[in-house]
């Protein structure tokens, strides 16, 4: 039976102290399903909506999309977006209604059909394929060291370019960057190329203005990485470790799906926690009571970590297809529609959450879909905890005890599919 | 069928009535259970279907698998003796009318 008891500071993630309600936001799913589709009305169109103003800043929008409708058809996206908490929350636990697999994907022409864009039980054969790599005994057990000491080694160059330094560029970017490389084992990569990859794939993904520039860029990236692969997997099988490209050189997995599922994981592993990084501590920045009080009490990192997530998704929309006719949050949905499901706008949903448009690490905890949840639940989660939260802020926080925003210059937040921090220019001394 | 008893902090109990081979956690959320949030949708990743099981039907569950023991570590309420997955337990006849304890914190 179980073990007997553990210290309480075992897992390192959790940094529950304050009073918690749990939320009872599931269960409605089979209400809705229950309704025919003719009870369902046609869905409100959003023709207002546009990709330049979703760029600056989506929450405006999608606060006046939740209040008209939880579902509408946005011309300028040529898909439907979802935006309450309930709807998205329904489609993430029922993907038998709600496909993955995504016909004319542009993910899949980007980096290949990885399992991101799979249903099960396809999707669980390349899950599992991933082993223990990304669990959070591997991550205390293997990656903590490793993380701390490329926290060490960026943290160090961002002191050394001197105060204007950008918080992202000169440290984020390079230090998720070089975790990335080493989780996945790309021992003939460097960091920088780690960051080429992973941009230019996902613009590939984002392509939706079809740019043949765009698309030669990550044609070029998926072959280096097709060729890094190939010299590695050799050389793994031989010499493993614990990287997920060891851990697959022994694995009966098709190396078309190893191919894609890395570049998935390439695209997926280094953006998404550089962004929650640079938005956490960009936030806490702006709210000196909040870093006063995660300074004073370590556990509270991991708070302002889950709040973050919440407030700014970094993937703050990704796509799925009906199945077949249905109603969903009232709104009638044929078969085949392509949906983006919109994270960043279930985040905000004042029926969940109160003041939700306000980074607050004090209210009461709720579960947010920051990681997606049902089977495509992100299988990075406990590596960006491990390496945002215990890892980098702490550390950030103790070496630069007078971090702050550098007045005389802009800082920038962009972006609504991907969201984060594009220029953060900090001073310290 | 076998039943599950689902008990809050606040003492109010539950119960549900569940086909067999379905998991505690899933029993919890298709009936709404405040408290189980299984975020990851049963697969051990997210340790959102923490419940305490009542020790008179310890006994009767399987193994804590690798997988499931570093989880209960990363458990929002503290993990004792008595802490499960509720998506590691399958319901069967064997089980009877299990009851377990929901903490009062899971995110």
């Amino acid at each position: 039976m179980s073990h007997s008891a553990v210290p309480a500071a075992t897992c390192p993630f959790t940094g529950a102290s304050t009073p918690t309600e749990t939320a009872a936001a599931a269960g409605e799913a089979a209400a809705a399903a229950a309704t025919t589709f003719d009870a369902g009305i046609e869905a409100p169109v959003a023709d207002w909506v546009t990709i330049p103003d979703l760029h600056e800043n989506p929450f405006p929008i999608y606060q006046r999309m939740r209040e008209e409708s939880p579902v509408h058809w946005v011309p300028a996206v040529n898909r439907y977006m979802v935006t309450s908490y309930a709807a998205c929350h329904e489609i993430e636990q029922d993907e038998a209604r709600f496909s993955a697999n995504e016909h004319n994907s542009l993910m899949k022409r980007s980096m290949g059909h990885s399992m991101l864009r799979k249903d099960n039980p396809e999707h669980q054969v390349d899950r599992d394929a991933y082993g223990s790599t990304l669990r959070p005994g591997t991550i205390k057990k293997h990656w903590n060291a490793i993380f701390e000491a490329n926290n060490e080694k960026y943290l160090s160059e961002l002191l050394a370019k001197g105060p204007g330094a950008d918080f992202v560029w000169d440290y984020a970017a390079p230090y998720t960057g070089e975790n990335l490389r080493l989780i996945m084992g790309f021992h003939n990569a460097t960091q920088q190329d780690m960051q080429r990859w992973s941009q230019t794939l996902i613009d590939g993904t984002g392509n939706y203005a079809d740019d043949p520039e765009v698309w030669a860029k990550a044609k070029a990236s998926s072959d280096e990485v097709d060729a890094a692969i190939d010299e590695m997997l050799p050389h793994l099988a031989k010499n493993p470790d614990q990287s997920l490209l060891s851990g697959l050189a022994s694995m009966p997995i098709p190396l078309e799906a190893i191919r894609a599922n890395l570049k998935m994981t390439i695209g997926g592993g280094l953006n998404e926690p550089r962004d929650v990084l640079a938005t956490t501590v960009w936030a806490l920045l702006n709210n000196p009571e909040q870093l006063a009080a995660v300074k004073a009490d370590p556990k509270l990192h991991a708070v302002a970590f889950e709040e973050s997530v919440r407030w700014v998704a970094p993937i703050g929309m990704y796509p799925r297809e009906t199945t077949t006719d249905l109603v969903l949050g009232g709104v009638r949905l044929p078969k085949g529609a392509r949906l983006g499901v919109v994270l960043g706008a279930a985040n905000r949903d004042p029926e969940v959450f109160e003041d939700p448009e306000t980074f607050n690490i004090f209210r009461p905890k709720k579960p947010h879909l920051g990681f997606g949840g049902g089977v495509h639940f992100c299988a990075g989660t406990w590596i960006a905890r491990a390496q945002v939260a215990q890892i980098a802020m702490p550390s950030v926080f103790e070496k630069l005890p007078n971090l702050r925003l550098d007045p005389s210059a802009e800082t920038v937040d962009a972006g609504w599919v991907f969201r984060g921090m594009t220029k953060m220019p900090v001073l310290w001394g | 069928m076998p039943t599950i008893t689902f008990t809050q902090p606040t003492g109010e109990a539950t119960e549900v009535t569940v086909e067999e081979g379905t998991s505690l956690m899933r029993a919890a959320v298709t009936n709404g259970i405040e408290g189980i949030v299984g975020e990851c949708g049963g697969q051990a990743m997210c340790a959102t279907c923490h419940v305490f099981v009542r020790p008179e039907f310890a006994g009767q569950l399987p193994e804590v698998s690798d997988d499931e023991d570093e989880m209960l570590d990363c458990t929002t309420a503290e993990r004792t003796d008595s802490s499960r997955l509720g998506c590691q337990i399958k319901m069967s006849g064997e089980l009877g009318n299990i009851v377990v304890d929901v903490p009062s914190d899971q995110v």
